[in-house]
C-alpha cells in the first residue's frame, strides 16, 4: 500500500491506483468529465487538475497515480482557480440551453460550474452553431452544441460493444462526434450512451423532454426481464398534481454492480419497463368474487384455502394442479412448495414462464425470467406442460403470473379448461387470459415487491419495493402465507413470517 | 457497398501492406494511394480502406477528416493549401487568403467554376522559416507576397 496525504487526510491506497480514484474511496470528490471508472482514463478535459506538493503544474488527478508521501490538495486556491478556467473554456462554446436540456439537475458540466464559478461568460464572440438534433440511431440524439468531446461515447462503443459506430470527425475546434452515413449506432446496449454522456449532449427519445431529472425518486432495484438480473435503478415521479400511490416509472438505469453488470445494462431492461403499466390488473375480478361477493384480493384466501382443505381431507388433492412462474421470487417459491407441496402434497406444481427469447453474448440470458435458476434450485419442474394435462382430472386449478399466455391463446386456455370446476388466477398483467378464470387477483411485479431472485450465476440477490403498486393489489409472499396459515395444516410454520425477509431467514 | 477500385490500385496496397507489421499500421499510406487515383476520397473508397485493414469506418473516417491533406470532394487541378498557423499568420497568411479569395472568387473549401483552382487553409506545413507559406498540389512553395503568388498562379494553367 502506499500512503499519501490529500487536503490533509492521510489515505493508504493500492500501488496503481489514480490520485482520483484513491481520493473518491477516502470520500473526496475530484470534479470530472472525462474520466469514467471502465475505461483507462484518457485527460482530455483537464478538470481533475490537482495541486501535488513539488511539483510545478497541475496534474490532472484522473490519469496520475499515487505516489508514496504524496501530498495533493485539490480544493486549494489555486486549483480552483484552475477550474474555473477550465470552465470557462469548456462553456466558451457549449450551448448553455439548460432549461430545455434533459440532463439539466443530473450533468457534470452543470453541477461543477454551479460549485465553482457561477461566472458569466467573458468571450465578445458568437458561439459556434452546430447541429442540434443529428440521429444517431437506437433512439439517441446528438447535440452538437452541447457536446465537450470527452469521447466517452467513442470510448464505450469501442471497448464494450466492439461496434465503433461513433468516432471524432475533424480537428481542433471543428472537432464533433459523428458516425458514418449508413452506419448508426446499432447494438443492444445503446441506451448507455445517453446515461454515460456527462452533459445533455446525446439524449434518448424515450426519456427525452417527459419529465425533469429532480422530479425523479431513484429506488433500486433488480431488472427481472432476463436470467442476469442486472442492478438497476428505477425512477418514478409521481406526476402533477401529486396523488400518492400513483408513481409512474420514467426510466430504467444502470447502477453498478462488479460481479454481475458492471455499469451497463441491456437495451431490454432499460426500455421493457413498459410492462409495469401494460394491461395490469388493478382489481379482483371475475365470476367467483360476485358470487362470494368478495372484495379485496386477501378476502380470495379463506375460500380458496377452505376449498383446498377439504380436497385434502377427502384425499383428493390429486385433483389439483397448481401453476407457478419463474417471475416469483425465492420467499415465494419457498412458501408455494410449503403450502402445496409440502402441506397440501399436490403433486402437479409446474412452472410457466415467459418464453426464451435468444442471448445477445454479453448480459442478456436466452431466459427472460429473473428466478429459473432459484426455481431449480427450490425443485421445481421447470420442463414445459401441456393445457390437457393441467386439466386432466382436475377440479381446482391455482396459477400464478400471466405467463400461460405467451405459450398458449386464451381461446385454446378456456376451451382446454372448461372442464375444471374452480380456476384462480394470481397475476399482475391481464391481457384475456382472465377470461377463461373464475377469480383474477391482483398481484405485484418484482420492482414493486420485498424478495430476492437467484441469477443465471447462481448469486442470491435480495431487493424491495422500487415502486408503490396499484392500491388493491397485494405480492404473492403475503397472499401465501396468509394462505398457508388459513389453510391449518402447519400454521404456526407461517406465523412469524411478516416480511419477505422472515420467509428468507427461515429458508435452509 | 460495391467499391470500384482498380487493380492497380489494389496491387498497390497489397505492396504498401506488405512493409507494415500490422494492417491498420498503414491506413495513411492506403489512403493516400486511394486519393491519388480519384483526386478524392469517397465514401467507398473509406469503406474498401476499412475493409481492407480490418478498421471500423468510423476510425478510418477520424482519420480522414483530421488531416487537410485528405480530401472528401474532388479538387480543381491545382489545390491551394494556405497555411494559416503561427508562423504564417504573424508573416500575413490572412492577407494572402483574402487576397486569393478575392481573386479567385471562391472560399475556403470551393473550387473555381472553371474547375482550375481549389481554395483550403490549413494548418503548420512544417516551414516556418519560409512563412509566409503554401502548398500547390504536392508542391511547397515559401516567402510569399502577393507578388510572388500573382506570378505563381499565371504559371498554373
Ligand atoms: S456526446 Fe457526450 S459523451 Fe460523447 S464526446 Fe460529447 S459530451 Fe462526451
Ligand atoms: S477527468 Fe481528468 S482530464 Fe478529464
Amino acid at each position: 500500500m502506499v500512503s499519501l496525504v490529500i487536503n490533509g487526510q492521510r489515505i493508504s491506497a493500492a500501488p496503481g491506483t489514480t490520485i482520483l480514484e484513491a481520493a473518491r474511496e477516502a470520500g473526496i470528490e475530484i470534479p470530472h468529465l472525462c474520466y469514467h471508472p471502465a475505461f483507462p482514463p484518457v485527460g482530455t478535459c483537464r478538470l481533475c487538475a490537482v495541486e501535488i506538493e513539488g511539483l510545478p503544474k497541475l496534474e490532472p488527478a484522473c490519469s496520475t497515480n499515487v505516489k508514496e508521501g504524496m501530498v495533493v490538495r485539490t480544493e486549494s486556491p489555486r486549483v480552483v482557480e484552475a477550474r474555473r478556467n477550465v470552465l470557462e473554456l469548456l462553456l466558451a462554446e457549449h450551448a448553455m440551453d439548460c432549461p430545455i436540456c434533459d440532463k439539466a439537475g443530473e450533468c457534470r458540466l452543470q453541477d461543477t460550474y454551479q460549485a465553482y464559478s457561477l461566472a458569466p461568460g467573458v468571450y465578445a464572440e458568437d458561439k459556434t452553431r452546430r447541429g442540434k438534433k443529428i440521429a444517431l440511431g437506437g433512439g439517441l440524439l446528438l447535440d452538437r452544441e452541447r457536446c465537450v468531446l470527452c469521447t466517452r461515447c467513442v470510448r464505450f462503443l469501442e471497448s464494450v460493444t466492439k461496434t465503433s459506430e461513433l468516432g471524432v470527425f475533424e480537428r481542433g475546434d471543428r472537432s464533433e462526434i459523428g458516425c458514418v452515413e449508413g452506419r448508426l449506432v446499432d447494438n443492444n446496449y445503446s441506451g448507455c450512451l445517453a446515461e454515460i454522456c456527462p452533459v445533455g449532449a446525446i439524449t434518448d427519445s424515450d426519456f427525452r423532454f417527459k419529465t425533469r431529472a429532480w422530479f425523479l425518486e431513484a429506488r433500486e432495484t433488480i431488472c427481472p426481464l432476463c436470467g442476469r438480473g442486472c442492478a438497476v435503478f428505477l425512477e418514478s415521479h409521481p406526476g402533477f398534481p401529486r396523488v400518492p400511490g400513483t408513481a409512474k416509472a420514467y426510466r430504467v438505469r444502470s447502477r453498478r454492480d462488479e460481479r454481475v453488470n458492471g455499469h451497463w445494462i441491456c437495451n431490454v431492461g432499460r426500455y421493457g419497463y413498459g410492462y409495469l403499466e401494460k394491461s395490469r390488473c388493478r382489481e379482483l375480478a371475475g365470476p367467483l368474487a360476485k358470487t362470494l361477493n368478495l372484495k379485496a384480493a386477501t378476502d380470495v384466501v379463506a375460500p380458496l384455502a377452505a376449498e383446498l382443505r377439504a380436497l385434502k381431507y377427502k384425499g383428493r388433492q390429486t385433483r389439483v394442479a397448481v401453476v407457478l412462474s419463474d417471475w416469483l421470487t425465492n420467499e415465494e417459491l419457498f412458501l408455494a412448495g410449503a403450502v402445496f407441496r409440502r402441506d397440501l402434497e399436490i403433486g402437479r406444481c409446474h412452472l410457466v414462464g415467459p418464453r426464451d427469447g435468444s442471448p445477445d453474448g454479453m448480459l442478456l440470458t436466452a431466459e427472460r425470467s429473473p428466478n429459473r435458476a432459484g426455481a431449480k434450485a427450490l425443485g421445481f419442474n421447470t420442463e414445459e406442460t401441456t393445457l390437457e394435462a393441467l386439466a386432466r382430472d382436475t377440479d381446482l386449478l391455482i396459477v400464478f403470473g400471466p405467463f400461460l399466455q405467451d405459450r398458449f391463446r386464451p381461446a385454446d386456455i378456456a376451451s382446454a379448461w372448461a372442464g375444471v370446476k374452480t380456476k384462480v388466477l394470481f397475476t399482475p398483467r391481464d391481457e384475456g387470459l382472465g377470461a377463461a378464470f373464475d377469480l383474477v387477483v391482483p398481484t405485484v411485479w418484482p420492482a414493486e415487491k420485498d424478495g430476492s431472485f437467484t441469477n443465471c450465476q447462481g448469486l442470491i440477490r435480495s431487493f424491495s419495493p422500487a415502486l408503490a403498486p396499484p392500491p388493491s393489489a397485494v405480492p404473492e409472499w403475503r397472499l401465501l402465507t396468509a394462505l398457508g396459515r388459513a389453510v391449518g395444516l402447519n400454521p404456526s410454520f407461517y406465523i412469524p413470517f411478516r416480511s419477505a425477509g422472515d420467509v428468507r431467514r427461515a429458508m435452509p | 457497398m460495391s467499391h470500384n477500385i482498380p487493380d492497380r490500385v489494389k496491387r498497390r496496397v497489397e505492396d504498401i501492406l506488405s512493409r507494415y507489421p500490422r494492417r491498420e499500421a498503414a491506413l495513411l499510406p492506403v489512403l493516400s494511394a486511394l486519393q491519388e487515383e480519384r483526386g478524392f476520397l469517397s465514401h467507398s473508397d473509406e469503406e474498401w480502406a476499412a475493409d481492407t485493414l480490418g478498421i471500423p469506418p468510423a476510425k478510418v473516417r477520424e482519420v480522414v477528416t483530421f488531416y487537410s491533406l485528405f480530401r472528401r470532394k474532388p479538387a480543381g487541378r491545382h489545390h491551394l493549401q494556405v497555411c494559416t498557423n503561427v508562423s504564417c499568420a504573424l508573416n500575413g497568411a490572412d492577407g494572402l487568403l483574402s487576397h486569393l479569395r478575392k481573386k479567385l472568387g471562391i472560399a475556403e473549401g470551393e473550387t473555381s467554376a472553371d474547375g482550375r483552382f481549389s481554395l483550403s487553409s490549413v494548418e503548420c506545413l512544417g516551414h516556418c522559416d519560409e512563412a509566409p507559406c503554401l502548398m500547390v498540389n504536392d508542391e511547397h512553395y515559401g516567402r510569399l507576397d502577393r507578388r510572388a503568388l500573382d506570378e505563381l498562379l499565371e504559371k498554373l494553367e
